[in-house]
């Protein structure tokens, strides 16, 4: 318990720490983007780590949120965090709307109906050019603090307190019961869960939290298109919760931290970049089933 | 009458795996189901906990109909089940796999679990049901671990977390060796003795037989006897159910 006080406080001075070690605008916006993939690697590894659902959904809800909050703001002048506020709630019923999927579906069938849901979201994005002005983009977006830095804590401090609670919930007996029906739902039932609600529950709050990752988005790049949300986002945050370790809490976190810098560290090799990172990718996969955090795992049990 | 199927019917495609059967189990009793392979046990079994809803007929829990209703409100009215194929959580831990057990009683807030984390507030009865069984000691271990004869008895600590007053068992002591079966037995006993009902599908004759205080016999997918134990071992057409028409006559 103590133990978890500690790894909690020094992270927190860690993430304090990295504005003074990182001070180029353009690194320090890459803390942001790397913060903002903490938050929807978390919330992907709650769907798909613990309730065990195979969603490739995700891009669609970090999408809502970044275009809801937006459009919130700059057609209806509402103010951000209001606008916030709405768009989190707006991407937490369109989760809902894909767990009526995941009550029938399983598996891959469930795969391809959510990698259909993200598709049709970002065709809506596209093709809905009166609202969305489609591929020409909306310019000019403010983020809601000063500057980089401050957007940075912000994030961040988001970030730490999602995973504070989501840490909190697995832990709780409702973790015990999102693992059960990953596990097995039929056994799951036999003991009285309605897996159709738990299911829900965990795409809800899992698109919310995307959602609020979006929030963020539009404020960081200061434009907003919809090629942003393309469905390779889904299979990106998928790979971050795939290599870090998927169904941990701290996996997804590593997940996230190493795919945000390693294209960014391989830009000396031009070309060759995403062929790198591929490869290390399909390795990873290959040697460490269950992701680097198992890998580290059996390493240091393996040293003893 | 704890539970109570009158004329219940069950068809897989052309398949009648269960036909126009009636059977009334008393409360606090340790009840036998029996009957050669494909006699449709295994089926009614499923029909009464909810995991196949019947095409016909009525099915009642004390005053509760349960025509309609999922398997996952069977557990809140205190019925609980294991599987013939063993279902464990293979991952979790046994603790683990019985803490699941305790879904229907957790009463805490959702954002109490959220700012507080784990009250811890089932560990103790989950110990004390792990004990029962005899696995107390390898409570942090993982199910999957575990041998063949321990997952089929840490099956039914889980089911047990539920707190039932109808449990029933799908064959829970196939695959275990003759010590494991009479702990098994012992179990069994010792939950009817604590109230609670026992519906018991079996193959061991010896189990069934030294436990069970009525025996309900199917073939065929329909109800060919019911009786106590040794009114079943004389009847004339259990026997030739269980032997074949060959020797019938």
């Amino acid at each position: 318990m103590s133990a978890r006080i500690v790894y909690f406080l020094l992270s927190i001075l860690v993430v304090a720490a990295l504005p003074w070690l990182i001070t180029t605008p353009y690194w320090r916006g890459i803390l942001v983007l790397c913060a903002m993939n903490v938050l929807l690697a978390l919330s992907l590894n709650l769907v798909m780590g613990y309730a065990g659902q195979l969603n490739l959904g995700q891009s669609a809800f970090f999408g809502i949120g970044a275009y809801v909050s937006t459009l919130l703001v700059k057609s209806f002048g509402w103010n951000f965090w209001l606008a916030a506020l709405a768009a989190v709630g707006a991407a937490g019923l369109l989760g809902l709307a894909l767990a009526a999927f995941a009550a029938r579906l399983r598996g891959h069938y469930l795969a391809i109906a959510s990698l259909g849901f993200a598709v049709i979201t970002y065709q809506v994005l596209v093709n809905w050019e009166k609202v969305t002005q489609g591929v020409r983009g909306i310019y000019g977006i403010l983020p809601p603090v000063p500057n980089t830095t401050a957007l940075f804590y912000l994030v961040a401090a988001i970030a730490v307190l999602v995973y504070a609670l989501l840490d909190n919930l697995v832990r709780s007996p409702i973790g015990e019961t999102l693992r059960a029906i990953r596990e097995d739902e039929v056994s799951a039932a036999s003991l009285g869960v309605n897996g159709a609600l738990w299911k829900a529950f965990a795409f809800g709050l899992g698109a919310a939290i995307a959602g609020l990752a979006g929030v963020f988005y539009p404020g960081l790049v200061g434009t907003l298109v919809p090629d942003a949300f393309n469905i390779v986002e889904s299979f990106t945050m998928m790979a971050m919760v795939i290599v870090g370790g998927m169904g941990t809490m701290i996996g997804p976190v590593v997940g996230a931290v190493v795919l945000t810098f390693l294209p960014e560290l391989l830009r000396g090799f031009g070309e060759l970049r995403l062929m790198i990172y591929g490869i290390a990718l399909t390795l990873v996969v290959l040697f460490m089933p269950g992701g680097m955090v198992q890998a580290w795992m059996t390493l240091r049990a393996r040293i003893r | 009458m704890i539970l109570q199927a009158k004329e219940i019917s069950k068809s897989f495609g052309g398949v009648r795996a269960v036909q126009n059967v009636s059977i009334g189990v008393p409360e606090k009793s340790i009840f036998a189901l029996i009957g050669p392979n494909g006699a449709g046990k295994s089926t009614l079994l499923n029909l009464l906990s909810g995991l196949y809803q019947p095409d016909a007929g009525s099915l009642h829990f004390e005053q509760t109909s349960l025509i309609g209703l999922p398997a996952h409100r069977r557990v809140r009215l205190g019925i609980a089940r294991t599987f013939q194929k063993i279902r464990l959580f293979k991952q979790l831990t046994l603790l683990e796999n019985v803490l699941a057990g305790f879904h229907i009683h957790q009463d805490v807030p959702l954002w109490k679990y959220l700012v507080y984390g784990d009250a811890g507030r089932f560990r103790e009865e989950a110990r004390s049901l792990l004990a029962f069984i005899g696995l107390e000691a390898r409570s942090g271990e993982r199910a999957g671990a575990l041998p063949y004869g321990q997952q089929r008895m840490l099956e039914i600590a889980r089911a047990l977390a539920t707190r039932p007053r109808l449990f029933m068992l799908d064959e829970p002591a196939a695959g275990l060796n003759a010590a494991e079966v009479e702990f098994l037995l012992q179990r069994l006993e010792e939950l009817g003795r604590r109230g609670i009902t026992v519906v018991v599908v079996e193959h061991n004759m010896d189990l069934v037989m030294n436990v069970a205080h009525r025996v309900f016999v199917m073939d065929h997918g329909e109800a060919l006897f019911e009786g106590t134990p040794r009114e079943v071992q004389s009847n004339p057409a259990v026997i030739a159910a269980y032997l074949g028409g060959e020797f019938a006559a």
